[in-house]
């Protein structure tokens, strides 16, 4: 046991020193100009461009409201293709008919990464938040139908006699056997498509967009003003992680009765 | 009446593109509320017979009835024991027991009685919350035995169900489906590879040999048990000491023994 | 209710899948002829084949449509090959010197929730409209993979494999060349999989934003032109090339499969 704790911060040591160290070389680097200015900012230009994006706003606003605007457009998308895509993926494990006339479209259009449905979707919907929603709902909506139909053909076979010996209706056959099993490989799908969903709007944003964070990176670029570049980065990276963290403790809580 | 009859019952599987014959002309009759266990090495088809009286395979030849019907889907009315529990891991105890009865349409005070009764009959009380995973093997089997008898089944079909446990917990399962069998007697078709545990479980041992699988003989074990009054010995490691009990199980051994020695030529 | 999942038989199973793709073709055809949308912004599926062989015959925006995809695939062979060099390589020692995975591990977990789309800015600000914009963003987006699974395929080698080869009296690099990297392999061929997959998409994204040639400024201009019908075209090839890539990686690891 003592043997795993130190392990344990050997690993938490050697990782925080490694932060500390990067975060002294950027600073080093940046600030006595060996890493010129113009290609990446130091770390006290990053925390001011924070700063004033935070509190005074940039881009049309602040931090804030452009996070609210990409979240927004994450969640609409995201559960929209949620919300279609798991039904069909477990009905296309479930029944082998379904799976068979499905199929066609859905490997006509697989192979087209979400991101070339942009231009389609700026064509279809002009450069509002609709088109954005479309191109992140076709990036979420492929890893969900996969990872539920995963799910839904690995049901264990002795679960499926089981529950014919027992003389389960269909109905209660779905929703109390099939969607539990595939639970976990669902939860897979919805971190791919959180993951898909999250670079399809920022790709979407940078293109053309008013608000969001992708906005804020577009605009940056465009005043060549890197340190907010950085900012923008960060605060992607940051959000990115907090949501899969976010659903990661769903994923427990839903399932209790997973050991550890 | 519940009994079960194999006629003329023949299994053929498709391997590598030609017949595997897995059975030949099986034919038993279990009677009503009787305890038959069938006996034979892995691969003689005794799982294949318990599995087509449960409708989870059906016969190539001849017919398997049940109740004087012929088998056509799994049910309730011929509960299953899996070897591997096949309890669902996202239920409570409680909840694994009321899925079959739910199922037929009882009412919640209804089901709240039976489901209490075996609990208490299983050992499982102060366990209705926990999760499978949360139970050792033991308990996870009598929650799956609990479950088949609670939907007052016509027939009992277990398969080797206690052949993923360990010694020590096997011969107290043992002891409490004895226990079980003769207060709430049911037609029973037990499937095991373990000698003793059919001797000392059955009113009949049938004695099967592989490639193909037949039966090659039955014997009847109620009748000296109740001679030799089996029943008042309470702990097993009595009654398979008794005279008695050797000479039928030493017979059986020998029995397949002898089918080992021919399939080795 | 089935105690089986039953499987189709031969002549349903392509009925329902004929069915599907006649389906598919039916809807797309109905749409167009319904005038749901103007022919600019939905035409007929024949009318983007016509506009697919067009575009091989005569250039747009530059260059053919052949042309562009070779621009595209050297950008791609470029990131794709320099995320494998970096990442597998650097897996695999990092599978084996475990100081070397807590130095790296903390940097890398941090940026890789920064989607590939998102270095764009620095990819402009950096190489302007060159080919290092491009290859820098494929580079991102392709890397991860490699270098995970390189790993993984390493930390989980048999441990009686090292033993004999310490035995041996072999030294540290040796072995990962010599013991490790030919364990790790389906894994990493996976991964090379994963990869291409992912730096493809990333291509993409990126020729959208800061390129001048390339398959996916094709479909940039093509959505200024507001014809849907090149966007269309586009969108197929690139679903044709990354399905190729895919599928030529698949024989590839079924291959290796084989040979164990």
């Amino acid at each position: 046991m003592t043997m795993k704790i130190r392990r344990l911060n050997q690993r938490t040591i050697v990782g925080a020193l490694t932060l500390l160290s990067v975060c002294l070389l950027w600073w080093a680097a940046t600030t006595t100009g060996l890493v010129s200015p113009m290609r990446f900012p130091t770390p006290a230009e990053t925390l001011d461009s924070f700063n004033q994006i935070t509190f005074e706003g940039y881009g049309n606003a602040t931090l804030y409201v452009h996070v609210l605007h990409s979240v927004k457009l994450v969640l609409i998308g995201f559960f929209i293709a949620v919300g279609l895509g798991i039904p069909l993926g477990l009905a296309m494990g479930y029944s082998p008919s379904v799976e068979a006339f499905v199929n066609p479209a859905f490997l006509l259009l697989r192979p087209i990464p979400p991101l070339a449905w942009i231009p389609l979707a700026i064509v279809w919907l002009g450069l509002g938040d609709a088109s954005k929603v479309l191109v992140i709902f076709v990036g979420a909506f492929v890893p969900s139908v996969i990872n539920s139909y995963t799910g839904a053909r690995n049901i264990s076979v002795q679960l499926v006699e089981a529950s014919a010996m027992l003389g389960i209706g269909r109905w209660a056959f779905i929703t109390e056997v099939l969607i539990p099993e595939s639970l976990p490989m669902i939860f897979t799908g919805l971190r791919l498509s959180l993951q898909a969903a999250w670079t399809t709007l920022v790709a979407g944003e940078l293109i053309g967009a008013a608000y969001g964070l992708g906005h804020i990176l577009s605009q940056a670029t465009l005043d060549i003003y890197i340190s907010m570049i950085v900012v923008a980065m960060i605060t992607v990276a940051v959000l990115g992680g907090l949501m899969t963290y976010l659903l990661g403790l769903i994923e427990t809580r839903l399932m209790p009765w997973r050991k550890g | 009446m519940s009994t079960i009859v194999f006629d003329h019952v023949s299994r053929t599987f498709q391997r590598n593109n030609h017949d595997f014959l897995a059975l030949e002309d099986i034919n038993l009759t279990v009677n009503d509320k009787e305890f038959v266990a069938i006996v034979g090495p892995s691969g003689c088809g005794k799982t294949t017979c318990m599995r087509m009286a449960a409708g989870l395979e059906f016969p190539s030849g001849g017919s398997v009835n049940v109740a004087g019907s012929a088998v056509k889907a799994p049910g309730p009315d011929r509960a299953v024991v899996f070897q591997q529990f096949a309890l669902f891991p996202w239920k409570t105890v409680y909840e694994n027991i009321e899925f079959g009865l739910r199922a037929k349409g009882l009412a919640e005070a209804e089901r709240r009685k039976i489901i209490t009764h075996y609990i208490e009959l299983m050992n499982l009380v102060g366990y209705e919350s926990a999760y499978p995973n949360q139970l050792s093997g033991g308990m996870q089997q009598r929650v799956a035995i609990a479950r088949a008898y609670s939907l007052d089944p016509s027939v009992l079909l277990m398969d080797e169900p206690f052949g993923a446990l360990d010694a020590q917990t096997r011969v107290v399962m043992q002891e409490e489906l004895v226990q079980l069998a003769r207060v709430n007697p049911r037609t029973v078709l037990f499937i095991t590879h373990a000698v003793d545990e059919a001797v000392y479980l059955a009113d009949r041992v049938v004695v099967m040999t592989p490639r193909p699988g037949r039966i090659k003989e039955i014997i009847d074990v109620k009748t000296i048990r109740t001679g030799e009054k089996w029943d008042s010995y309470k702990k097993i490691e009595d009654v398979m000491d008794l005279a008695s009990f050797v000479h039928i199980r030493t017979h059986i051994w020998k029995s397949l023994r002898e089918e080992d020695e021919r399939t080795l030529h | 209710m089935n105690a089986s999942r039953r499987a189709l038989s031969g002549p349903r199973y392509a009925v329902l899948t004929a069915g599907g793709l006649i389906a598919f073709f039916a809807i797309w055809y109905f749409a167009a002829w319904a005038r749901l949308a103007p022919p600019q912004f939905l035409p007929m599926p024949h009318q983007v084949l016509a506009t697919l062989l067009r575009l091989m015959e005569s250039p747009f925006s530059g260059y053919t449509l052949q042309e562009h995809m070779l621009a595209s695939l050297q950008r791609f062979g470029m990131g794709f090959g320099l995320a494998a060099l970096i990442g597998i390589p650097l897996g695999l020692m990092m599978g084996w010197f475990r100081l070397l995975d807590q130095i790296v591990s903390p940097l890398f977990n941090g940026l890789r929730f920064v989607p590939p789309i998102a270095w764009v800015p620095f990819a402009a600000l950096w190489f302007g409209t060159g080919i290092g914009g491009p290859v820098l963003i494929i580079f991102t987006g392709a890397f991860p993979p490699c270098l995970i699974n390189a790993y993984r395929g390493a930390r989980y080698v048999d441990t009686y494999l090292i033993e004999a080869a310490r035995t041996l009296g072999i030294g540290n690099f040796r072995i990962i060349a010599q013991v490790l990297f030919p364990a790790a392999l389906p894994s990493i061929i996976a991964g090379l999989r994963i990869s291409a997959g992912l730096g493809w998409m990333s291509l993409i994204g990126a020729e959208l934003i800061v390129a001048s040639s390339g398959i996916g400024y094709l479909l940039v201009k093509g959505q200024s032109a507001i014809d849907a019908s090149i966007v269309m075209a586009g969108m197929f090839s690139i679903g044709v090339v990354g399905l190729a890539i895919d599928i030529i990686l698949r024989l590839a690891e079924k291959m290796l499969a084989r040979h164990k």
